[in-house]
């Protein structure tokens, strides 16, 4: 089985597997970061959402032969227990999170979209950002409102 | 085949990828964005023996405007379609249709020729390539040949391309200052749904009031390929386009489709709506040309 090079979260990781095995599987089984989650595994949901490069991606749809020399940012990359993102700090303050399945995904999803947002930006905007992340507790409403609130505390 | 026992290799080069095909064409398949192929592969259907990893060929990811053409690199995604200045300003028809592809996550891995080259009936940028008069250059070890987007589609998931070809790039006519376009969709949710019917319009105006010089009106979802709507574009030119006879050309949509039944929607459904979006979609369009 060929090594595969890249890098997770600012780590060089070099895995032995079959190149065709997905990056979610890889990033689950083999560097056991399982924050990432598997729901549709089809490109609908975004709870396996990683960043690479810096663009949001479905981990579930690319495979791993595909990353070679690339880096990737996942859940575990983003904050850390004893110092969160203020993104974090907005989802506990606004209490944007129930099952917690969808939530790496969409921490991720909105740390790759808050990254490159130049201006505050309208409920209607951080919905058609967040449309690739399905809630299925529907707790949208806080999402969004936590959303809002990191974007405003990022222009301040 | 186990996904396990799929190889990959990942060309440097278009001639090195080219090359690969011409030796295994048979037992492999080009791999972009995977947000086709990667699900086709886990419903075990077109798992190849090798996966040629094309995602590095960096000559194939390029928008710009050579001559009077705009050269479009096959490997460009959705994103970079849809943020382009370049598109946005001269070919905003497919900025528009590429911007409502699936979602953000989507739309960052799923590359142009990719949705070509899977050639459904619903894929998104078709029938905005159609109204922009797209060819598209193929290229094998061997030859390049460049021909129009209408030909390369012979029915739903076939195409011309042969296994030792790729597409290398798509070639689009920009729109000129008197032309406006749009591309509506019919989903079942705003955000990841293949469309039930899709459409884009290009129109050029003249100096008069909602006078239409010409226009071209190309329909996805409702037929084994995109269809242009020819009854319709020949309305375009018959009179002003006023409330009324923008309402006119919607009656004849349903005339010029034919489509199937299927678990997203019914085919008397998709006649309504392919006449309800192009009225919608017209009415826009007079909208936005009376603000400019
Ligand atoms: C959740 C989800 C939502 C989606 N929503 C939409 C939508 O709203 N609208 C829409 O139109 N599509 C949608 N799609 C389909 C898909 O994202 C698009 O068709 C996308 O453009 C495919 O590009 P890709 O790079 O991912 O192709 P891949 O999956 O990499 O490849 C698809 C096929 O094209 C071939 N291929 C790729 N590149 C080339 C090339 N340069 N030359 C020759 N052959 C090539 C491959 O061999 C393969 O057979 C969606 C998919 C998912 C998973």
């Amino acid at each position: 089985m060929p090594e595969i090079n890249f890098t997770v979260n600012g780590r060089s990781v070099s895995v032995n597997t079959y190149p065709a095995k997905t990056l979610l599987d890889v990033l689950r089984e083999d560097l056991d970061l399982t924050g990432s989650k598997e729901c549709c595994g089809k490109g609908e949901c975004g709870s396996c959402s990683v960043i690479v490069g810096d663009e949001v991606v479905c981990s579930c749809l690319i495979l791993v032969g595909q990353i070679e020399g690339e880096e990737i940012q996942t859940v575990e990359g983003v904050g850390s227990l004893e110092q969160l993102d203020p993104l974090q700090v907005a989802f506990l303050e606004c209490g944007a999170t129930q099952c917690g399945y969808c939530t790496p995904g969409i921490i991720v999803a909105v740390k790759a979209y808050l990254e490159k947002l130049n201006r505050i930006p309208t409920q209607d905007e951080i919905k058609e950002a967040l449309a690739g992340n399905l809630c299925r507790c529907t707790g949208y409403v806080k999402i969004i409102e936590a959303v809002a609130k990191a974007a405003k505390q990022q222009f301040v | 085949m186990r996904v396990s026992e799929i190889a990959m290799v990942t060309p440097k080069t278009v001639m090195e990828c080219l090359m690969y095909l011409s030796n295994r064409g048979q037992d492999a398949r080009l791999l972009a964005g995977g947000t086709d192929a990667i699900v086709q592969m886990k419903e075990k259907v077109g798992r190849p023996k090798i996966w040629i990893n094309i995602g590095k060929l960096d000559e194939l990811r390029f928008i710009r405007e050579v001559g009077n053409e705009i050269h479009i690199g096959s490997l460009s995604t959705h994103t970079e379609l849809a943020n382009s200045k370049l598109i946005r300003s001269r070919a905003s028809v497919l900025a528009e249709a590429a911007e409502r592809v699936g979602a953000t996550q989507i739309r960052n891995m799923g590359t142009i020729g990719g949705n070509i080259a899977t050639a459904s009936p619903a894929g998104d940028t078709l029938p905005a390539l159609y109204v922009l008069d797209a060819e598209l250059e193929l290229q094998s070890f061997a030859k390049k040949r460049r021909i129009k987007i209408a030909d390369f589609f012979l029915g739903p998931r076939r195409t011309l391309l042969q296994n030792d070809e790729i597409i290398t790039k798509i070639i689009i006519k920009p729109m000129q200052e008197n032309e406006i376009g749009i591309f509506e969709k019919l989903g079942p949710r705003r955000a990841q749904a293949i469309s039930i019917v899709n459409v884009a319009i290009k129109l050029s105006m003249g100096s008069k009031a909602r006078q239409c010089l010409a226009g071209k009106i190309a329909f996805g979802s409702v037929a084994p390929t995109i269809v242009r709507a020819s009854k319709c574009e020949a309305m375009l030119t018959l009179g002003l386009l006023t409330d009324q006879h923008i309402e006119d050309i919607g009656k004849v949509a349903w005339r010029e489709v034919s489509p199937i039944s299927d678990i997203r929607a019914s085919a008397i459904y998709r006649k309504d709506m392919a006449g309800a979006l192009l009225i919608r979609g017209l009415y826009r369009l007079m909208k936005r040309w009376e603000d400019q």
